[in-house]
């Protein structure tokens, strides 16, 4: 895997620190690996994203919010310049029944970038069941290039 | 036809339901109405204070599944997959969803949903949702 600059690495860690509110907050999301090939992510077990009162099964939409999430991640590593980002389209495959209570793990690349359009995959699994994938999601973006880093953006809301 | 106030109660015993805090608006037999209240943990953009586009795609898939099988708390009908198209941000105001059962099979449902805010003609999302019914 390509190496990202420690610099970079820092940056991330920051912007994902600084959000301190919001949806990726609150799914307690840990970076496992990260480098412009791609980055793993895992989420920990939350009860309140279940979709049955024994709490054993994962609501699929928390693996499509996942999975646009970490897209957006990995589209922050992977390309230079970019001040905004917004997702046109997203589809998930669900492939099996999301029942278990351990973390999630979840890996996404961006395998196609042009000036104005960012193309990813991602897919799903429960730590420990990487041969058990529980969803598969492909999404396109749209940026708008510009001085203000994505970091900046987030972290000092200079853009839109 | 399964009264509106038993799908809310059922709605309010499903813990990601709970998280996404919405309630059903209205329901006849292939389509349902509902609406969501913003909460903070709905933010994706935290400058802006948009909703998350997962939110967006969870909230339209639970409208989804209510239009497929309004009883839904004794087998819920089981997703295979979701296409969702963003068409505008949503900003921090409740959003609505209205699913449209579009074919009923013995086994596929498929299912188009529209999101919106203010106007339902400026629509935030629109999705397509397929369903295995067993």
């Amino acid at each position: 895997m390509a190496d990202i600059s420690k610099e970079k690495m820092e940056q991330i860690a920051q912007m994902w620190n600084a959000r301190g509110k919001g949806l990726i907050t609150h799914m307690a999301l840990e970076i496992e690996e990260v480098s412009s090939e791609g980055v793993r992510v895992r989420m920990p077990f939350n009860t309140d994203f279940c979709a049955d009162a024994d709490q054993t099964l994962l609501h699929g939409g928390i693996l499509t919010a996942l999975l646009d999430s970490v897209f957006g991640l990995a589209n922050f590593v992977a390309i230079e310049g970019v001040s905004t980002m917004a997702t046109l389209d997203l589809r998930v495959d669900y492939l099996r029944a999301a029942r278990s209570r351990a973390d999630v793990i979840v890996s996404a690349h961006c395998f196609r970038k042009t000036r104005h359009i960012a193309f990813n995959s991602g897919c799903v699994w429960f730590d420990g069941h990487d041969d058990a994938e529980v969803a598969r999601g492909t999404a396109s973006f749209a940026l708008t290039r510009g001085d203000v880093s994505l970091f900046d953006a987030m972290t000092k809301g200079k853009t839109s | 036809m399964i009264d509106l106030q038993t799908v809310n109660a059922n709605v309010s015993r499903v813990p990601f339901f709970r998280f996404l805090n919405f309630e059903v608006q209205s329901l006849d037999s292939f389509h349902a109405v509902t609406e969501m209240t913003f909460d903070t943990r709905h933010i994706g953009n935290p400058i802006m204070e948009h909703y998350h586009g997962g939110i967006i795609a969870s909230f339209m898939e639970a409208t989804a599944a209510i239009a497929v099988r309004p009883e839904f708390t004794e087998t819920p009908a089981k997703p295979i997959n979701l296409t969702v198209d963003y068409l505008r941000p949503g900003v921090k105001d409740p959003l609505f969803a209205s699913a449209n059962v579009t074919r009923k099979g013995r086994r596929i449902a498929s299912v188009s949903v529209t999101s919106w805010q203010t106007d339902q003609a400026k629509p935030v999302a629109e999705g397509l949702y397929h369903f295995l019914l067993l």
